[in-house]
């Protein structure tokens, strides 16, 4: 039986504001599952806290919406334990580059098969409009009421820095695109991050047509595995860049995890795995 | 040369070794213990070490008996000391008309030592042999070898296991460090008092492991095969154990940026159906509060160790204290079910680790292993369990009839999950009688469900009306509600006669010197008895109050400043207890338990006196 993209939504429906760019991630994403034709079961979503952090809630698949920052090291724990399944991270600026930011260079150094939406909206909606890592400098929030006095945060070329795997830039206004990257993100064997830069409505830091304007498809002959140029063209402001800067093939965490269990147990016969057995009767 | 096995008299004595931090003093011990444990003997070791990778007090106390050992015993019958520091701390722990061994060109004693004072000069022999003076606890070793008529051959063996990775050369030079100290040893008209000669037969069903060790090997047998883990003393060794030999079983085990990440990845894993443990201590137990807490609410298995350490922060990194079960207990904001369990000792941390994963697994939250740095260092002989009775028990067995894992039986119990035909029904978090909801595993198909820690209702959706809140709440802590019923129909965990008037109670690692000490003061006509829960929270009410009634006095000992668990007794039981607390970052003793319930005899002499 053919799957639909009903296939790939809970019982739940979204509870966004009316426009909010997080019902784009949400439909992008269900869709690239179709086109994959990845079964809802062997979806695992991991969640973090924020607007964008409910997106778990909508999807069909097993669905794990935790704390504050720490989506990636549980679908670090989630890929390792279930190696067979596809394991999604998700979340916004406050989750991935505020609290949970001091994960990020240890999934890439793994180099974990997973899939990170990182959903930038610069503010932080959910608890109403306080200041984020990526707030403009100068911005008036609720926690800046005389404007932003930090320097934002530009997340690409500290992903290239760490090395994670696969890097991408999405605007989450244009759909089809967003849809195209994260099918090529999910389908990447290793740690992929998708940086998708989308407006909050409620709380506006850019206006959504401004911004439009500045992003622009990476050009067609930029070469994917080129990290220097690559992080010359993320730390462009004018225009903001979007598609797949920078991809390599490494090891995963997994293939790695498979040659450790075989030399641990190289001298056992027939290269098996030791019984529980054996192992007690090794400390005799 | 052949001396005969002394079959009838008691065996136990303890020995000590001190020195530097850096001086081999816990090899030359383990070694002499590894050569104890392999005759008919039981041993028991307890280690000190400097938090400094170099320098700063360090010792080992070995002791040997007959049958299982319970406590590092209160008083040193032979003594070596490899510094002048050494003897100073611990010449007065030395038994009036025990052994002394020590370096004279590095040590001087007092004038009229209540002792048999041998003097060999480690440093010279070594220097000798390698021109270094690396090396001395090996010359120490061998004196030891021939005080305790130890065979050359075993301990040459066991130098060769030992150093055999650093290359021959060094296996060599340790060996004519060894036979050095032997010949001094020949030299030296001493009492041979014990003979450890190796029996072959006698104990090849034994371990000879460190309680962190017992940890591991419990959680590889429970089918545990994820760990994700940060270094953290004393709590390191199970996590390195664990790296280990969890590949070589075909698990996984992966080290995190620390401990939130640690817990977070258990979270994953568990979520994944694998069952999951992370080893930790003091200030990455607190870390891992607020995930503790998510496992709780996403209703997920897992085992929390918390290796006990001196605290409050960095504290007192390698020595031992009782001091974190309030915040195991209580800790964290908000409230969320979990259960506490306090192994007493080496062996009994491997039986309990299994115990904490049927429970973990069965009752779907998390399970805090409570340890300290006294156990987790020490080791002990252990029996191998007979592996062919490890029953896994099926999903139908209802939670009271697994057993609690024993040498006799080990029952393996894991997460119940809904058959396929109910899936169409399927709510994850249903709120049955028991609090109990069967749980799905990725890849089952329509199994799907939404884990969220917001409140919820049956389905997993967040919902936070007042029906739904208190209807969670009921579900989650039925399950508390439901394993303390269990709790209720095992077997008592006391010990001593009905008709003491005097109750001691204590947790943890101090089970053996309570024991010792009971079995001290029995000796002196004192009699009191002893309980000492494996389950901390939720705690058997009704066997409690069993073990209460009829006492005049009830006595507490826990290894902390503040009575912690004399608190929690005293708020559940409205009894007023006397306290005996230690917190000096060292073990109690027998003798200073023992010390103390005298005093209480006394009182309650005086009271049945003033009652007449």
């Amino acid at each position: 039986m053919k799957r639909t993209l009903q296939d790939y939504k809970s019982a739940i429906a979204p509870i966004w504001c009316a426009g909010c760019g997080d019902y784009g991630v949400l439909q992008s994403l269900q869709k690239a599952l179709l086109e994959l034709d990845i079964p809802p079961e062997e979806i695992i979503s991991i969640s973090g806290i924020g607007c964008s952090g409910r997106i778990s809630h909508f999807i069909n698949s097993y669905s794990l919406h935790g704390t504050h920052g720490r989506a990636v090291p549980t679908a670090i724990g989630a890929k390792t334990a279930r190696p067979d399944l596809t394991v999604l991270a998700l979340g916004g600026d406050g989750d991935g580059l505020g609290i949970g930011g001091g994960h990020i260079p240890h999934a890439a150094r793994k180099n974990i098969d997973i899939t990170y939406l990182l959903i930038d909206n610069r503010i932080y909606g959910l608890t109403k409009g306080q200041t984020s890592p990526t707030s403009p400098l100068g911005q008036k929030t609720k926690t800046a009421p005389f404007g932003a006095y930090e320097d934002p945060m530009e997340p690409l070329p500290i992903f290239l820095s760490y090395g994670v795997s696969f890097v991408a830039r999405a605007s989450g206004l244009n759909a089809k695109e967003m849809q195209q990257i994260m099918k090529e993100a999910i389908a990447h064997k290793g740690m992929s991050i998708v940086y998708i830069q989308t407006p909050c409505k409620t709380f506006p830091v850019i206006d959504p047509k401004a911004i439009k304007e500045l992003f622009q498809p990476l050009p067609e002959d930029h070469p994917r595995d080129n990290k220097m140029k690559a992080i010359e063209l993320a730390f462009s402001q004018k225009p903001l860049y979007t598609g797949v800067f920078y991809q390599e093939q490494r090891p995963t965490l997994e293939d790695r995890l498979q040659t450790i269990m075989q030399t641990a147990s190289k001298k056992n016969e027939g290269g098996k795995a030791y019984s529980v057995e054996q192992i007690l009767k090794s400390y005799a | 040369m052949m001396s005969t096995i002394q079959k009838d008299t008691e065996i136990d004595f303890v020995v000590r070794i001190g020195g530097e931090g850096g001086d081999g003093v816990i090899s030359a011990g383990e070694l002499f213990a590894s050569a104890a444990a392999r005759t008919e003997y039981h041993v028991f070791t307890y280690i000190t070490y400097p938090a400094e990778i170099r320098g700063g007090f360090s010792m080992i106390q070995i002791r040997t008996q007959n049958s299982t050992v319970y406590s590092m015993g209160s008083h040193v019958d032979y003594l070596v000391v490899f510094n002048q520091v050494a003897y100073d701390r611990t010449v007065k722990e030395l038994k009036p008309g025990g052994t002394l061994i020590y370096d004279p060109d590095e040590v001087t004693i007092e004038e009229g030592l209540e002792a048999n004072v041998y003097p060999i000069p480690l440093t010279k022999l070594v220097t000798e042999i390698s021109g270094s003076k690396l090396g001395k606890n090996v010359v120490a070793l061998g004196a030891l070898g021939h005080l305790f008529d130890i065979d050359l051959n075993v301990l040459e063996k066991l130098i060769q296991d030992r150093y055999g990775s650093k290359g021959q050369e060094a296996v060599q030079k340790n060996i004519l460090a060894l036979k050095a100290g032997y010949e001094a040893g020949v030299k030296i008209d001493w009492e041979r008092k014990f003979h450890l000669l190796t029996n072959k037969d006698a104990k090849s069903q034994y371990m000879m492991i460190s309680g962190n060790e017992a940890v591991a090997l419990g959680a590889i047998a429970a089918g545990c095969r994820f760990v994700a883990g940060y270094p953290i003393t004393p709590a390191t060794p199970i996590f390195e154990t664990l790296t280990k030999l969890m590949p070589m079983v075909g698990g996984r085990a992966i080290q995190l940026e620390d401990e939130i990440a640690s817990i977070s990845a258990c979270i994953g894993a568990s979520f994944g159906g694998l069952k999951a443990i992370t080893p930790t201590s003091g200030p990455g137990f607190q870390l891992m509060g607020e995930q503790m807490n998510l496992a709780s609410m996403l209703e997920l298995p897992m085992v929390i160790v918390d290796v006990q350490r001196g605290g409050p922060s960095t504290g007192l990194p390698t020595k031992t204290e009782q001091s974190d079960l309030k915040y195991a207990i209580y800790g964290t904001a908000g409230e969320s079910p979990r259960v506490i369990l306090a192994p007493i000792g080496v062996e009994d941390s491997f039986y309990q680790t299994i115990r904490a994963f049927n429970i973990a697994e069965r009752f779907q939250m998390p399970v805090v292993l409570m340890t300290d740095q006294s156990i987790g260092y020490r080791k002990a002989t252990v029996k191998i369990p007979d592996l062919s009775k490890i029953i896994e028990v099926p999903n139908d067995v209802p939670a009271e009839d697994i057993h609690i894992p024993s040498p006799e039986r080990v029952d393996i119990a894991s997460r119940i999950t809904p058959v396929e035909a109910d899936l169409s029904t399927f709510k994850r978090f249903q709120a049955t009688e028991n609090g109990v909801s069967p749980i799905t595993v990725p890849g089952m198909a329509g199994g799907q469900y939404l884990a969220t820690g917001l409140e919820h209702d049956e389905t997993g959706k967040a919902n936070y009306t007042p029906e739904i809140h208190k209807l969670m709440n009921k579900k989650r802590f039925g399950k508390l509600a439901t394993l303390s019923e269990v709790f209720e129909k095992n077997s008592p965990e006391y010990e001593g006669s009905d008709k003491a008037k005097i109750g001691v109670i204590g947790w943890g690692s101090t089970y053996g010197a309570i024991k010792e000490a009971r079995q001290l003061a029995e000796k002196r006509g004192i009699i009191f008895r002893h309980l000492h829960p494996k389950v901390i929270s939720p705690l058997p009410e009704s066997q409690i109050r069993h073990f209460l009634a009829g006492l005049k006095e009830v006595v507490i000992v826990e290894e902390n400043y503040t009575g912690q668990f004399a608190h929690f007794i005293k708020g559940k039981f409205g009894v007023k207890p006397i306290e005996i607390h230690k917190a000096e970052g060292v073990p109690i003793t027998p003798e200073e338990i023992y010390t103390g319930i005298e005093k209480v005899a006394r009182i309650v002499d005086e009271e049945n006196i003033a009652r007449l």
